[in-house]
């Protein structure tokens, strides 16, 4: 099968690597992926490109933002590939009828805005996916989309020097609530026995200038002072290429999710790549989730309950650790390997409507 | 005939001022004529349709990538108007190989998000017909339809002999020496050699100059920080010459406003002197009372206004040129009326409706 991913580049944040993971484990399997578009040197790792009429699927990946696929863009589109073998990857839960968490996140502001995203999906595609086991909406088919690499495992031997001890790898978008209420203050009574912290990514030292316009302030907010005072170090971010060689300079990763996605069940590719980097990942997640995902040593990779203890734990016990991550890669390999997303994502094409 | 078009309109931009024009004479011609999108309170204020099925075509005039509708307005126009009845104004010279002008250009994805390739197979997954405002269109397929025009109706002061248009002219007491009224985008190369060329005779003879429109008092932000040229200025010689720069005139007080000065110059930018483009200002300038003056390719002032225009190009000698404009104005206005005359006859608005629908029926 030919499929054509139609999607926002960018090389610092979104499916980018999911994609280039794609294009990678399709041609093992015999399929052909590509991204829409014409080579780009900046995304070495991707297969692009502008032959629509030659692919059987496209599927749209489409996160919170629909600003990207132009109108000059569509209409090729369009023309080329009817709507039965038109397909949307819904990453961020845009099409969900509105839901607020806890007077905070949110997939969208107004309903009128919920409006317009389901009709735009529906018009553009016969099947809308999202990548969580357990839609809410009943047109909407499960496909968990992200997977893991273990190619992309990054060995002790390989792996650069460790700068920090704990590291967050990841843009500022909905996080400062959780981090503000449950991990900020587990760090504050252990500041003293942690070495150097990084939190790497966009916007942790304020929201862009941009964000009021759009209503998205709240989106962005970060306490620049507070983090300043914790010693906690505020670094760019990096090129999707370099995030496992970035993750792999702490000893330990956190792995944070914004409250919408924890409530929709969505995965990330954020939950795959941080057990390629050679660190100990910690992930902010209920531990049933975290177990349904990484297998039953998952469980005890959740920063759930008494964070502190477990970031001790995890720095003074390091080879206990790097048992259990060694479990989970084991059961990402057999379980959420790409290829087997490959798979399922043929077969999600293939299937009839929900 | 029922016609929708499709673009994004502005106050002072663009193609608002020509779009309003077809909406008019396709009324006095027995046309309905809206604009696509939801109906609003606010200006411009025209008619507008959502409901594409009751159309018989869709006429995309397009600028920027964004004169075409969003999601979910854009897959329901498409799936309402057959691609058959549909049609494209590249109002900018979208539909050709990437051009580099001085630093003026029709593709930079740097600007816009999109390559020269989307361009092309954009415009021809919505239509087979592609029109462009030039009487030279560089690709093949391209048909020639000039689509702005001239409105005779609109002209803000009707003269019967230049003698007398002359005297009015040197006795009005005019505010401003010259006016410019457009954006400073890609036309600092030529406003720039205009107002250096005319520094000799600002003080003494000519009167206040201004610019009205965008990024006359400062390089935008958005230019400096992505490195893109065409939105330039030298602030000292602005400074020198005592320029008045104003913000934008909306569309329908431009030609009041151009009035006000006793010269205004028709500049296009360097692309589309390239393309041999014409824009809503190389037709409505001479709606103002006011003396024209053509910065524009010599072939194309003669193609588009005529032999008696040429008087009115500028050439090398701006000085020059300007002293004798006003030494001898009866010369010029003589060209400007004439001009007129031939602007009524060969590009009026009644005129360009009618070759549309020829376009359209063919």
């Amino acid at each position: 099968m030919r499929i054509l991913f139609v999607m926002e580049k960018r090389i610092n944040a979104g499916s980018v690597q999911g994609a280039a993971d794609y294009v990678r484990a399709a041609d093992v399997l015999g399929h052909t992926i590509a991204l829409y578009g014409c080579p780009d040197p900046n995304f070495p790792t991707l297969r692009f490109s502008s032959d629509v009429d030659s692919f059987d699927y496209a599927v749209f990946i489409i996160e919170s933002d629909l600003g990207w696929m132009s109108g000059l863009r569509l209409p090729r589109l369009l023309a080329a590939l009817p709507r039965e073998r038109r397909a949307v990857l819904d990453a961020d839960g845009m099409y969900n009828r509105r839901i607020m968490i806890d007077g905070y996140d949110r997939n969208h502001a107004r309903d009128e805005s919920c409006e317009k995203w389901r009709t735009s999906l529906q018009l553009l595609a016969s099947k809308i996916l999202q990548p969580t086991p357990s839609p809410l909406e009943p047109d909407v088919m499960p496909l968990l989309f992200y997977g893991y690499d273990p190619a992309s495992e990054l060995k002790a031997d390989h792996s650069p020097a460790k700068r920090f001890d704990v590291a967050h790898v990841g843009h500022n978008w909905w996080r400062w609530r959780e981090l503000d209420t449950k991990l900020l203050p587990a760090i504050e009574r252990i500041r003293s026995s942690i070495g150097e912290i990084c939190f790497r990514g966009l916007w942790w030292d304020g929201a862009p200038p941009w964000a009021a316009a759009l209503g998205l302030e709240t989106a962005f907010y970060a306490d620049a002072e507070r983090l300043r005072r914790l010693r906690i170090r505020v670094e760019a971010p990096v090129p999707y290429t370099e995030v496992i060689a970035a993750m792999s300079q702490a000893r330990v990763n956190l792995m944070t999710q914004r409250p919408l996605f924890r409530r929709l069940g969505i995965i990330t590719s954020k939950y795959f790549e941080v057990f390629c980097a050679d660190t100990i990942p910690l992930v902010m997640l209920d531990p049933d989730q975290a177990e349904a995902v990484y297998g039953p040593a998952g469980r005890e990779l959740a920063l759930d309950g008494d964070v502190e203890e477990k970031l001790q734990q995890a720095l003074s016990h390091p080879e206990r650790y790097r048992e259990l991550v060694h479990e989970v890669r084991a059961h990402l390999t057999t379980h959420h390997c790409y290829e087997k997303r490959v798979q399922e994502l043929v077969a999600a094409l293939e299937a009839g409507a929900p | 005939m029922k016609l929708l078009l499709v673009s994004t309109l502005s106050q002072s931009a663009r193609s608002v001022y020509t779009i309003a024009k077809y909406i008019q004479e396709g009324a006095k011609l027995g046309h309905e004529v809206a604009v696509f999108g939801e109906k609003t309170s606010k200006s411009p204020r025209l008619p507008y349709s959502l409901d594409a099925r009751s159309f018989d075509y869709a006429i995309f005039v397009v600028y920027e990538s964004w004169d075409f509708p969003d999601m979910p307005y854009l897959a329901q126009l498409l799936d309402s108007v057959p691609k058959d009845r549909r049609i494209i104004i590249d109002c900018c010279g979208r539909y050709n190989d990437t051009i580099r002008v001085e630093h003026d250009f029709n593709h930079l994805e740097r600007m816009d998000g999109h390559q020269g390739w989307e361009w092309v197979e954009g415009f021809e997954a919505v239509s087979t017909k592609i029109l462009q405002p030039t009487l030279t269109p560089l690709r093949l397929g391209v048909r020639s339809f000039l689509w702005h025009g001239f409105d005779p109706r609109g002209v803000a002061r009707e003269y019967t002999a230049a003698q007398q248009a002359a005297q009015i002219w040197a006795a009005d007491g005019k505010s401003y020496g010259m006016v410019y009224v457009g954006h400073n985008w890609q036309r600092w190369s030529q406003v720039g050699r205009l107002l250096e060329g005319l520094e000799p005779v600002v003080r003494e003879q000519l009167g206040p100059i201004c610019l009205a429109g965008c990024d006359w008092d400062k390089r935008p932000e958005w230019a400096i920080q992505q490195g893109i040229k065409g939105a330039d200025l030298d602030t000292e010689l602005l400074k020198r010459l005592g320029v008045e720069v104003r913000s934008p005139i909306p569309y329908d007080e431009v030609t009041e406003f151009i009035s006000k000065a006793r010269f205004s110059p028709v500049i296009h930018r360097p692309l589309f002197n390239h393309l041999r483009m014409v824009t809503n200002r190389t037709f409505s300038t001479f709606c103002a009372d006011t003396i024209p003056i053509l910065m524009l390719p010599e072939d194309m002032i003669h193609a588009v206004y005529g032999p008696e225009a040429r008087t009115l190009a500028i050439g090398d000698d701006v000085a020059g040129k300007l002293s004798d404009m006003m030494r001898r104005p009866e010369v010029y206005w003589d060209a400007v009326l004439k001009t007129r005359a031939h602007l009524t006859e060969r590009h009026s608005f009644s005129q360009r409706f009618k070759e549309l629908i020829a376009i359209l029926e063919s």
